[in-house]
C-alpha cells in the first residue's frame, strides 16, 4: 500500500466564523471539507452551550502543501483578531492523491 | 398603585414564571435544558404564528392605514439608533465598534419580546393592529443595515486617513481593503433581508392574507391556541440562557446596565405616545412601543458577528438578553400598557381588571 503525503488543516472556531472560512476556501478553490458542531472550553470561556449562534464548529480540510500556506495566512490575517479560533496543521497520508 | 398591581399580576403569568424558573434552574446549575432543535424551531414557529395573524388581520382591515405607522416606525428606529450611538460613544466611552453594535441591537426589534407582548395583550383581552407584524418584518433589518453602513464608512475613512499618511507605498493593499468593505456591505444587505426570520415572517403574512379566516381555521389549533404554550416552553430556554449570563452582567459595567433599562423605557414610552397620536388602538400602541423598546438578541449576534466582528459580542448579547429582555417583559410591558390605557381613556383610571373581566364574561 502506497500512501501519499498531504496536509490536514483543522480549524476549530465559533460557528459564526464558519462562513468566512468557507469563503476563503472557495477563493482558494478548495472544494472538499468536513464540518462538525462541537463544544469546548478555551480562552473565550466555555463555548457551545445556549444559543445556536454561540456554538463552535470544527472544520477539517485535506489539501496539498502549496495551497496551505496562503489559506493559513488569510485565515490568521482576517479572523484571528476577532473570533474564537484555533488552527493547526498535521501530516496525513492518503491513498488517492488525485482527490486532493 | 395601579401600575404596581399590573406589574404584580403580570409577574404571576405562566410566561414570566417559567422565565424566572429557567433562571433559577441555571443558577442551581441544573442540567435542565431544552433540546437544541426545539429551541431553534420555536422562534421560527413564533414568527410564523405572528405572520399568519398579521396576514389575517390585514385581510380584514386592508393595508391603506399601514403605510404611515410603518414609515414612522422606520424613522424612529433610525433616529433611536443614532441617538444610542451618540450616548454610548460620548457618555459611555465605548469604542466605535461596540457603540454601533449596541446601538443597532437596541434599535432593532425582538421577535420573542413581540410574541410575549401579543400574549400579554391576549391575556388582558385587548387586540392590536395586525399590520404591526409587517412593521416587525420591515424593522428587523433597518437598524442593523444603518449601523453596519456607518461602521464601514468610519472604517474606510480611517483607512483613507492612514493611506494619506503613507506617501506612496503599499497602496494596492489598502485599495483592496476598501473594496472588501464595500462588497461586504452589499452581501450583508442581501443576507439580512433573506435571513430566516424575515423570510418566514413575510411568507406567513402573505399566506395568512391569502388563506383568510376559513383557511386558518384548519391550522388554528397549532398557530393560535398553542401560541402562548409555545412561548412558555421557549421562556424556559431563555431563562436558562439569561441565568447562565447573570455573572457576565457584572462585567458589562454599570453604564451599560443603566443604558439597558433607561433606553428601552424612553423609546417605548415615546413609541406608545406616537402610536396613540397616529390613532392606533390601545393594544396597537403598546405593541408599537414594544417594537421600539425591544432589543434583538437572536438576530443580532448572527448579523453583527459577521458585519462588525470587532465588537465584543458578550456586551450586546448579555445586555439585550440578560437585562433588557427581562425588564421589558416584566416591568416595561405593564408600564406601557398603563400609559396606553391612560392615553386612550383620559378620564377613566387604569381599569386593567375590567379588561380581564370582559374577557371572562
Amino acid at each position: 500500500m502506497k500512501l501519499y503525503n498531504v496536509k490536514l488543516l483543522t480549524i476549530t472556531c465559533e460557528i459564526l466564523a464558519q462562513k468566512n472560512i468557507m469563503e476563503i476556501l472557495t477563493k482558494h478553490e478548495i472544494t472538499g471539507y468536513t464540518i462538525y458542531e462541537v463544544n469546548g472550553n478555551g480562552a473565550r470561556g466555555i463555548r457551545g452551550q445556549g444559543l445556536q449562534n454561540e456554538k463552535n464548529v470544527k472544520i477539517e480540510i485535506i489539501l496539498r502543501e502549496e495551497k496551505l500556506q496562503d489559506i493559513v495566512e488569510e485565515v490568521s490575517r482576517t479572523l484571528f483578531a476577532n473570533f474564537a479560533i484555533v488552527l493547526y496543521v498535521s501530516d496525513v497520508g492518503v491513498l488517492r492523491t488525485e482527490k486532493f | 398603585m395601579d401600575i404596581l398591581q399590573l406589574i404584580q399580576s403580570n409577574l404571576l403569568t405562566p410566561i414570566i414564571l417559567f422565565f424566572l424558573f429557567g433562571i433559577i434552574a441555571a443558577r442551581i446549575k441544573s442540567d435542565l435544558k431544552i433540546p437544541a432543535a426545539i429551541s431553534e424551531f420555536l422562534p421560527l414557529y413564533l414568527l410564523a404564528a405572528i405572520g399568519l395573524h398579521g396576514g389575517l388581520e390585514m385581510r380584514n382591515t386592508g393595508f391603506e392605514n399601514m403605510l404611515i405607522p410603518m414609515l414612522v416606525a422606520i424613522g424612529l428606529s433610525l433616529l433611536f439608533t443614532l441617538n444610542h450611538y451618540q450616548i454610548l460613544r460620548r457618555l459611555g466611552k465605548f469604542n466605535i465598534f461596540d457603540s454601533y453594535a449596541l446601538a443597532s441591537t437596541y434599535g432593532a426589534v425582538g421577535a420573542v419580546t413581540f410574541s410575549v407582548g401579543l400574549s400579554f395583550l391576549k391575556n388582558q383581552g385587548v387586540t392590536s393592529e395586525g399590520y404591526l407584524a409587517a412593521v416587525l418584518a420591515v424593522l428587523e433589518p433597518v437598524a442593523f443595515i444603518m449601523a453596519i453602513f456607518l461602521t464601514n464608512m468610519a472604517v474606510s475613512k480611517q483607512i483613507r486617513i492612514k493611506k494619506q499618511s503613507f506617501t506612496n507605498d503599499s497602496k494596492s493593499d489598502i485599495d483592496v481593503g476598501i473594496n472588501e468593505t464595500k462588497t461586504k456591505l452589499s452581501k450583508i444587505l442581501h443576507e439580512s433581508i433573506t435571513g430566516k426570520a424575515i423570510v418566514i415572517l413575510l411568507g406567513s403574512i402573505v399566506i395568512g392574507y391569502i388563506i383568510g379566516e376559513d383557511g386558518f381555521s384548519s391550522i388554528k389549533i397549532v398557530f393560535d391556541e398553542m401560541f402562548t404554550g409555545a412561548i412558555v416552553i421557549f421562556m424556559i430556554e431563555m431563562g436558562i440562557i439569561a441565568g447562565q449570563r447573570l455573572d457576565d452582567i457584572k462585567k458589562v459595567g454599570i453604564f451599560l446596565i443603566a443604558f439597558a433599562i433607561i433606553m428601552p423605557t424612553f423609546n417605548g414610552i415615546i413609541g406608545v405616545v406616537v402610536a396613540t397620536l397616529m390613532g392606533l388602538s390601545l393594544g396597537g400602541s403598546v405593541m408599537f412601543g414594544l417594537l421600539l423598546a425591544s432589543a434583538s438578541f437572536i438576530a443580532a449576534p448572527a448579523v453583527l458577528r459577521n458585519a462588525i466582528p470587532q465588537a465584543n459580542p458578550s456586551l450586546y448579547i448579555t445586555s439585550a438578553l440578560g437585562i433588557t429582555f427581562p425588564y421589558n417583559i416584566i416591568v416595561l410591558l405593564p408600564l406601557m400598557f398603563a400609559v396606553s390605557s391612560l392615553l386612550h381613556n383620559p378620564e377613566g383610571s387604569i381599569d386593567l381588571f375590567n379588561y380581564g373581566l370582559k374577557d371572562l364574561i
